[in-house]
């Protein structure tokens, strides 16, 4: 329903009845039970086909915007559409016909005309790869019974185990629970830096930023300091935009916080 | 195990604390709330949110929350728990005997900006229907109410002229008294993110706030005034505006009073108004103040925000004046990007404002001295209404040491915390027969109390808040009242005790009635917000769906035309001398809520545990001051302790401090000088001095408060 609302908006060529333009998409267009993956944008309307179905979007919109508008929303770990596009998780890969290769959804705009299809044999087990990847250094314990958008995600591809041995981990990573509010558990931190761009694109306090490369990587509040004694200012936007649990509120839990 | 609990149930309600009036839901399991979670849709938040609304919401759960009515017949005895017929009958026939005896203006009621609309409307019908004066005032007075007055006289309406996203529209953004960041987080944030855009920044402020210098956020202009100068900083520009010529003549000649504005340009460009002459009083280079003028004048859009360094001064309304003035000759209003806007401090203070909580005045601004007006009320509400105005807050105070006022209704207000003067206002407390308090929790007010009635926090009941753009949004009941009833339940079984039979069903009633009552209400309902999200007034026929941008086409005055106010600059008589050498100015932080009674309940301590003084380095090495020392605060009016902090955020021979803790007893020092027009009190300007004290007793305080904090970060 609401998805036809939003369609209503566009169709209208962004101006409201009484004349004024609408602005500010990114933030005014928002709708609290759909993540676009990316931040809605204005302007003409450019068509397009995903797996089989005409939608237009305006333009700029990512092609993640406009299959989640053709309510064929593609999996995705590192986009929600209060942020821009990143392409870092490498989940929300997709075929455009007519070009090479498996391009992210999040990062690759919208063209008139263009053929997209969100689900071959082949996307499929591109991407069930990669989120084997991701499960294979979490914590085993704590798969079944989460709830985070990491564990639907897993749910819905149908991803439950890996194929890999225990190898080099972060299970054992020391808990940050400076916060009186909320906690980090970098054992679940899937660093797609979700909480860093919350931080700098919503707050505007850049108190966070990820430390060291590769597998070293690892979200930092300011500079080796806990989240407490950081620029951090406690506005929560990163524990929102967090897709795996891995900065959660305390108030969630009962008693002691420990793995399983 | 280390997968969170899910949360059952999700409602969608307002937060309470700030003006900025954020959208959340609010998430419980098995009726209690674990999490609170920015609403996406939100108007005002787009799914943003602060440390306090985010987190500090465990104090509707609190031990210290008073569950049954308590009374007694003296202050001196101890508080005894009642049933709430007990409480409404003993309150009800005290009120009743002291109207007997010294008459029907001897009590008064005072509501408050943490009360949603329906509370304060009811309120107030309760003073002026049922106690038969308009002796009712609210807690705007003490922050607000020169907007009410200034924006009033110049442009028509005391209110926000835009929504809060107009700011991403702006090129120049003017920042005087404010502090969004600390004050206004949520909004602080989107004023930052058009900043990171390339809007340039100009800041009127005493102290080089996080608003003036913080993280990809720095002012282009920062005019660090002394206190109590704004008037004359603000005519000074107003003075390069007219002499260079930088005004809009376009707009001037279509939407404004013309010969006015002439009457303005001849005050403002005398040559006393001069930056060469303004700069020094100031301490303001003056070369800053031509750019500043010039920033602004330029635009092509540029927005005024300003908070309560504007208004709490003497010339509180003349300062809002001043910036209704400038904005209106440059032509900075009626579309988007531009404006002139208070940052409203309290969740719901644009709603105390608007809706009738005023000694003078009935929801919509509309005097009760006249007849029309008046009539419509008493056809709804069925009784003769007073057409004298009523006592303002401090009057009652002062005629409650005269003698002649004795019982008050307090309903979500500790005068004796937050009121200027305060050994004052608890002499005037002493003095009275009756002080029924209906708070959350006993307060430094409830030691004068003779009955508290434990009213609901805004996430146990039904109504909606008025934010600081104008923006009305729903609270809703996420849990049951911890005390067994909702707020406008109280106030209506008090109304009916009394003898005045009335009936709601539920607070969308009141809203109704309010509808019926106020022209820029006249189109709202629950049903109206539930539909489309949150509305802004005015909202009526010919605006359905409320309105985001005013004075588009007209000014709400009789002659659709802004106007010009004189501004003459007048100092305040509150001036530094030998004895107390100091300017004490003051404001808020991030982490705490005005003052406190909710954040201190909760973690948020860990950031603020106390009130501290900042105080410049200079000032701290000529009176061998160290940071972290206890320091004594003089003033004329009184004294307190604080720990001193070295800062560079103040100038020589400027000392600030916080509120938010009753321990720190700020409003002892301040003075007692209010605005001319509104009484509302002068805090931001006490000359003080500042003497270091003995600190060997106070390092066992200082162990004392870190184990406290260290038990809440447990």
């Amino acid at each position: 329903m609401k998805i036809l609302i939003y369609y209503l908006v566009s169709f209208a060529g962004q101006i409201d009845l009484k004349g004024n333009k609408f602005m500010w998409s990114e933030i005014r267009n928002l709708i609290e039970e759909v993540d676009y993956g990316t931040p809605p944008r204005e302007g003409k309307l450019v068509n397009l086909t995903i797996d089989g179905v005409n939608v237009s979007v305006p333009e700029k919109s990512s092609i993640m915007f406009a299959a989640a508008a053709a309510g064929k929303p593609i999996p995705k770990l590192c986009a929600t559409d209060t942020l821009e596009a990143f392409g870092s998780c490498r989940v929300c890969l997709v075929e455009i016909e007519g070009k090479y290769g498996y391009p992210a959804s999040c990062t690759t705009p919208v063209a008139e005309g263009l053929v997209v299809r969100t689900t071959t044999e082949k996307l499929d087990q591109i991407r069930r790869g990669v989120l084997e990847l991701y499960l294979s250094d979490f914590p085993p314990g704590e798969i079944a019974d989460g709830w985070s958008e990491f564990h639907e995600t897993l749910k819905k591809e149908g991803v439950s185990r890996h194929r890999y041995g225990q190898g080099k981990n972060h299970f054992d990573e020391l808990l940050d629970t400076s916060n009186p509010y909320f906690l980090f558990d970098p054992s679940k931190c899937i660093v797609c830096s979700r909480c860093v761009r919350a931080c700098s694109e919503i707050q505007g306090t850049f108190a966070l930023s990820i430390a060291g490369r590769g597998f070293d990587s690892v979200v930092n509040a300011g500079q080796d300091e806990n989240f407490l004694e950081s620029e951090c200012v406690s506005c929560g936007a990163c524990v929102q935009a967090c897709p795996s649990h891995a900065l959660v509120e305390k108030s969630l839990f009962e008693g002691e916080y420990k793995h399983v | 195990m280390s997968n969170p609990r899910k949360p059952e149930q999700s409602v969608t309600t307002t937060c309470a604390y700030c003006g900025v009036g954020c959208g959340f839901k609010a998430e419980t399991i098995s009726g209690k709330i674990v999490r609170m979670t920015p609403w996406k849709e939100g108007k005002a938040n787009h799914g943003h949110s602060c440390v306090k609304g985010r987190f500090a919401f465990d104090y509707y759960n609190h031990a210290d929350r008073v569950r049954k009515p308590l009374i007694r017949s003296s202050i001196s005895d101890e508080w005894r728990e009642v049933t709430w017929d007990e409480a409404f009958n003993y309150a009800a026939s005290e009120l009743k005997r002291i109207q007997l005896k010294y008459g029907k203006k001897s009590v008064g009621a005072v509501s408050s900006s943490r009360c949603t609309n329906e509370e304060i409307f009811l309120t107030q019908k309760f003073a002026r229907a049922v106690l038969g004066n308009n002796n009712i005032d609210n807690c705007a007075r003490i922050c607000h109410s020169p907007t009410q007055f200034g924006l009033t006289s110049t442009v028509g309406w005391g209110a926000a002229s835009q929504h809060f996203d107009s700011i991403l529209q702006a090129d120049v953004i003017v920042v005087v008294g404010a502090n969004p960041t600390e004050g206004h987080p949520v909004f602080g944030s989107l004023m930052k993110r058009r900043i990171r855009e390339g809007a340039k920044l100009i800041v009127i402020d005493p102290r080089k706030t996080e608003t003036v210098t913080s993280a990809h956020c720095k002012a282009d202009i920062h005019l660090a005034i002394r206190p109590g100068t704004n008037v004359a900083i603000l005519d000074s520009i107003a003075h390069v505006v007219v002499k260079e010529e930088l005004y809009n003549q376009q707009f001037i000649d279509q939407r404004c009073e013309v010969d006015e504005f002439h009457n303005w340009c001849a005050l403002v460009s005398a040559e006393r108004y001069a930056p060469e002459v303004i700069g020094p009083q100031c301490g303001v280079d003056p070369e800053l103040i031509y750019a500043a003028a010039r920033l602004y004048a330029s635009g092509p859009n540029s927005a005024i925000y300003y908070g309560l360094g504007v208004t709490e001064h003497s010339q509180g309304s003349t300062g809002v004046m001043c910036l209704g003035n400038l904005a209106l000759s440059c032509g900075m209003l009626g579309r988007e990007g531009v404006g002139v806007n208070p940052l409203r401090g309290q969740g719901n203070v644009q709603g105390g404002s608007c809706l009738g909580s005023w000694p003078h005045v009935f929801s919509g601004y509309r005097f009760v001295s006249d007849k029309p007006t008046r009539d419509s009320f008493e056809h709804e509400w069925g009784v003769p209404l007073d057409p004298e105005p009523g006592l303002r807050l401090p009057n009652m105070f002062d005629a409650a040491l005269a003698g002649t006022f004795k019982a008050m209704y307090i309903m979500g207000e500790d005068p004796v915390q937050s009121d200027p003067n305060q050994n004052h206002v608890i002499e005037a407390f002493k003095n009275m027969e009756c002080v029924i308090l209906h708070d959350l929790f006993l307060n430094e007010t409830s030691k004068y109390a003779h009955i508290f009635l434990p009213g609901s926090s805004s996430l146990e009941k039904d109504g909606t808040f008025t934010n600081a753009e104008r923006r009305v949004s729903r609270v809703r009941k996420v849990v049951e009242p911890i005390a067994g009833y909702q707020d406008w339940q109280i106030v209506l079984k008090l109304m009916n005790k009394m003898g005045y039979a009335v009936a709601y069903d539920n607070a969308g009633e009141v809203l109704d009635e309010i509808a019926r009552l106020s022209p820029a209400y006249r189109g709202m309902s629950f049903d109206l917000i539930d539909k489309v999200g949150s509305v802004q007034w005015p909202c009526d026929e010919n605006a359905p769906h409320g309105t985001e941008v005013l004075h588009r086409e007209k000014f709400p005055r009789a002659n659709g035309l802004g106007t010009f106010m004189l501004t003459e600059y007048v100092p305040t008589r509150e001036k530094t001398s030998d004895r107390y050498p100091m300017l004490l100015t003051t404001g808020r932080i991030l982490s705490q809520y005005n003052v406190g009674t909710q954040t201190r309940r909760t973690a948020n301590q860990i950031w603020h545990p106390e009130d501290v003084l900042e105080i410049n380095v200079e000032d701290a090495t000529q009176r061998s001051i160290s940071d972290g020392d206890f320091v004594t605060i003089k003033s004329k009016f009184g004294e307190t302790e604080l720990r001193a902090k070295i800062s560079t955020r103040v100038n020589p021979g400027i000392v600030y401090t916080t509120f938010h803790h009753a321990k720190s007893k700020a409003n002892a020092v301040t003075s007692d000088l209010s605005d001319w027009a509104t009484n509302c009190p002068e805090y931001k300007v006490t000359a003080v001095d500042v003497i270091p004290k003995n600190i060997t007793n106070l390092i066992y305080e200082s162990i004392a408060s870190h184990e406290k904090i260290d038990q809440l970060g447990n």
